[in-house]
């Protein structure tokens, strides 16, 4: 099965590294959104954005003599909020991509960072400069199948990132929406599919809620993390009436996650699993 | 194509035919209030306009106004897409560039006349929160417990509502959003002297800024058109659960085009409505109109830009304080929008407009050499347009050959067969690219510190 050979390499590099497959789906998404959906192929956002995360992140590792593959990190944040973030000028995209970076390093409790860095990075410049936005119209409702497929079917099967914490908030939303827009207004079926099937709702819950480096690291605790998310984003939407709630609700419901690791501790989490598995016998070696 | 309906459906008394085609709306946002205005291109008998919109809080006697057709017909003048010309200079001789305009033609033919109003207090389930008379208008805002109730009174007044109608209510109701239901007295609608309806202007405070539009489809077969007029503050405003994308603009098209932009227009969107899935809003307008601000407001401008007593009309009265004008037209279906449209006002104060150029070309003596290049290129600039023209709106241009040949035929035989360079006008994707010198320093810099800064103690932290 000679023919095989390069899907298999591409797979074994995916699998390699959650954050490969990360950055090849969010660059992914960005070619398509620009070439399909005729977003504004505003290449200076992306390059400050990209370049600044990236710039940020190499500080860092020179200060902190990090490993240099952690720049993958700085890239899976720059992307996301490339998808996500959009400004009138530069001063916002700075800031953002500035504290979406630092903010790992600086924000940490017991080791961790609290917030997801493209999270706060978006919060930070949409709060602060009041020159940002988020467009959650952006990718409309038609492509909801091209990510559920894509974005789900590949963390299956590749076992990459935490597809527990995605189904857990979907689903939660699922069944609020449906029992607001259908059981209670008495909208049709078409409207609830339609406000799921959003495109930034969907990339929020496949790329941005399954870091693994800020969700809970008990599985249990993550699931009922992402219900509190699911449930706020709901309260944030239909009650004050606020656009892209999910980001906020994230945000919000990030300060509790130091409280959800210290009532029930998980192992954590390590970007290459073959090493850290080898870390782990290393240890056991030198303990006994 | 006209009359609208528009986030409400229309009422009527009589077995008239209803369709809801096209309706235009202004939308001001500033805070949390919102003004929206609705033109009344009523198709039918003026006795027979009833309207019923869901308003989200009983709106005041103050809170309702009537104003000028024209305010529409002024501000659609000015952001409609338009048709820019230029004239080529004889590159044999010298001469001056100018440019003309012409206006793009939207087609409007409202019609309305009489109308007769009968009012009955019972109740069922539905309370008269108010009744107002404005203008020409009689005015009841209800509020109802639910649809069935609300279709039965609506009924019981001498109303003929659609048939599924009363499914559409029920979420707005649930929503507890009130009914604004709007007639006509049709004494004072004579006395007034006025041949059409006038709009109606709705102020009121809500977090929600959005259009229900799903009323509007309860009595109308296929697609309507909506143009939305939006002012705010800060910048554009743009859909959120949809998507809100530019028109195609700026693009080159062939001169016989002028004698039928309208239809041009017409199918240009058509079919950019079909290429986006029908399912988007589509940009038209987007321009920084603060009445203090001298600089261009649109390049050319197809109107006289608003004055100040027209954005106070419309609701905009900020004392000259920064406007940012959006257009955007949305073509919906029931089945492809089966949300109402919910908007938001962002800081992107980026300026748009749709936008179509002719080019005249340079008239005299083209035999010289310069002028044999020059037709050289206009030969092959003709064969872009018409399948720049075909890509828009899929016309079929193979009949209009003859708008090359006409320029081949001026060229000299040695140079008539030259083929068609490649990539003649290939252009960079992005506007902002390539970046600007502060950004190419920015990007500089973080590269660079990285590579200064000195290594800490080791630490074991991961990120």
């Amino acid at each position: 099965m000679r023919f095989l050979q390069p899907i298999n390499a591409i797979l074994v590099f995916l699998k390699q590294d959650a954050r490969h497959f990360q950055i090849v789906f969010l660059a992914g998404f960005l070619l398509f959104g620009i070439l399909q959906l005729h977003w504004d192929a505003e290449l200076t956002r992306y390059l400050l954005l990209l370049g600044t995360c990236l710039g940020v992140q190499a500080c860092f590792i020179r200060w902190k003599s990090l490993p240099w593959s952690s720049l993958k990190s700085a890239a899976v944040s720059a992307l996301g909020m490339c998808l996500l973030l959009k400004a009138a000028g530069p001063g916002a995209l700075v800031l953002g991509a500035v504290v979406a970076i630092a903010s790992k390093f600086i924000l940490r409790v017991k080791g961790r960072h609290v917030f997801n860095p493209g999270n706060l990075g978006i919060a930070a410049a949409v709060l602060l400069t009041g020159d940002a936005w988020v467009s959650p119209g952006q990718w409309g409702s038609g492509v909801a199948l091209f990510f559920l497929v894509t974005a789900a079917g590949c963390m299956v099967v590749l076992r990459v990132g935490r597809i527990d914490t995605s189904l857990a908030f979907l689903g939660t939303l699922a069944v609020l929406e449906y029992f607001r827009t259908v059981l209670y207004l008495g909208w049709e079926m078409d409207v609830w599919l339609h406000r799921l099937s959003n495109g930034s709702l969907l990339l929020f819950t496949f790329f941005m809620i399954t870091d693994p480096m800020t969700t809970p690291r008990a599985q249990r605790m993550r699931v009922i993390w992402s219900v509190a998310i699911a449930v706020l984003s709901f309260l944030l939407g239909w009650y004050f009436w606020i656009n892209s709630a999910p980001i906020w609700a994230l945000l919000i419901i990030s300060t509790i996650t130091p409280i959800l690791d210290h009532l029930q501790h998980g192992d954590a989490f390590n970007w290459n699993a073959e090493r850290s598995e080898r870390t782990a016998r290393n240890e056991q070696h030198q303990l006994t | 194509m006209h009359a609208s309906a528009f986030c409400g459906f229309y009422v009527a008394k009589a077995d008239a035919t209803l369709f809801n085609d096209r309706s235009e709306v202004i939308l001001v946002r500033d805070g949390q209030r919102t003004i929206i205005t609705m033109s009344n291109d009523f198709k039918g008998d003026v006795k027979d306009f009833a309207m019923v919109v869901p308003v989200p809080t009983v709106l005041r006697r103050e809170d309702i106004r009537v104003v000028e057709r024209r305010l529409f017909d002024a501000l659609d003048a000015y952001s409609a897409p338009r048709l820019v010309e230029y004239y080529d200079e004889n590159p044999c001789v010298r001469f001056d560039l100018y440019d003309s305009v012409m206006e793009s033609e939207m087609s409007r033919a409202p019609t309305s006349t009489g109308m007769a109003q009968e009012k009955t207090a019972r109740k069922m389930g539905v309370t008269i929160e108010a009744r107002y008379t404005v203008g020409e208008y009689d005015i009841l805002l209800l509020s109802a417990k639910e649809s069935v109730g609300l279709k039965d009174w609506l009924i019981a007044n001498g109303y003929r509502i659609p048939a599924t109608a009363h499914e559409v209510l029920d979420p707005y109701i649930r929503s507890n959003m009130k009914f604004f239901v709007v007639k006509v007295d049709m004494t004072r609608f004579q006395q007034s002297g006025f041949n059409l309806l006038r709009p109606i202007q709705l102020r009121f405070e809500s977090n929600k800024f959005m259009l229900p539009i799903r009323l509007g489809m309860a009595n109308s077969n296929g697609s309507q058109d909506m143009i939305v007029h939006a002012f705010t503050r800060t910048g554009r405003v743009e859909c959120v659960n949809y998507r809100t994308v530019k028109v195609p603009s700026d693009r080159n098209i062939s001169l016989f085009v002028k004698q039928q932009f309208g239809a041009f227009y017409k199918d240009l969107f058509a079919r950019a409505h079909r290429r986006e899935g029908r399912n988007t809003v589509f940009l038209e307008y987007a321009w920084n109109v603060t009445p203090s601000f001298s600089g261009v407001k649109c390049d050319p401008c197809v109107g006289p830009p608003p004055m100040p007593r027209e954005f106070a009309e419309a609701g905009a009265d900020w004392g000259g304080a920064a406007t940012f004008y959006t257009r955007m037209h949305v073509r919906y279906a029931r089945d492809m929008f089966p949300q109402d449209l919910v908007f938001q006002v962002t800081p992107n104060t980026e300026n748009f407009q749709a936008r179509y150029i002719l080019r005249h070309p340079a008239q005299g003596d083209l035999t010289c050499s310069e002028g044999q290049d020059y037709l050289e290129n206009l030969a092959y600039r003709r064969q872009r347009e018409l399948g720049e023209l075909n890509a828009l709106t899929g016309w079929d241009v193979a009949k209009h050959q003859g708008y090359v040949n006409e320029v081949r035929g001026r060229l000299s035989p040695e140079r008539r067969n030259n083929a068609v360079p490649f990539g003649w006008n290939i252009k960079w994707p992005g506007d902002g690219f390539p970046p600007s010198w502060p950004m190419v320093a920015w990007i500089a810099a973080l590269i660079l510190v990285p590579c200064l800064i000195r290594p800490a103690k080791r630490s074991v932290a991961v990120a």
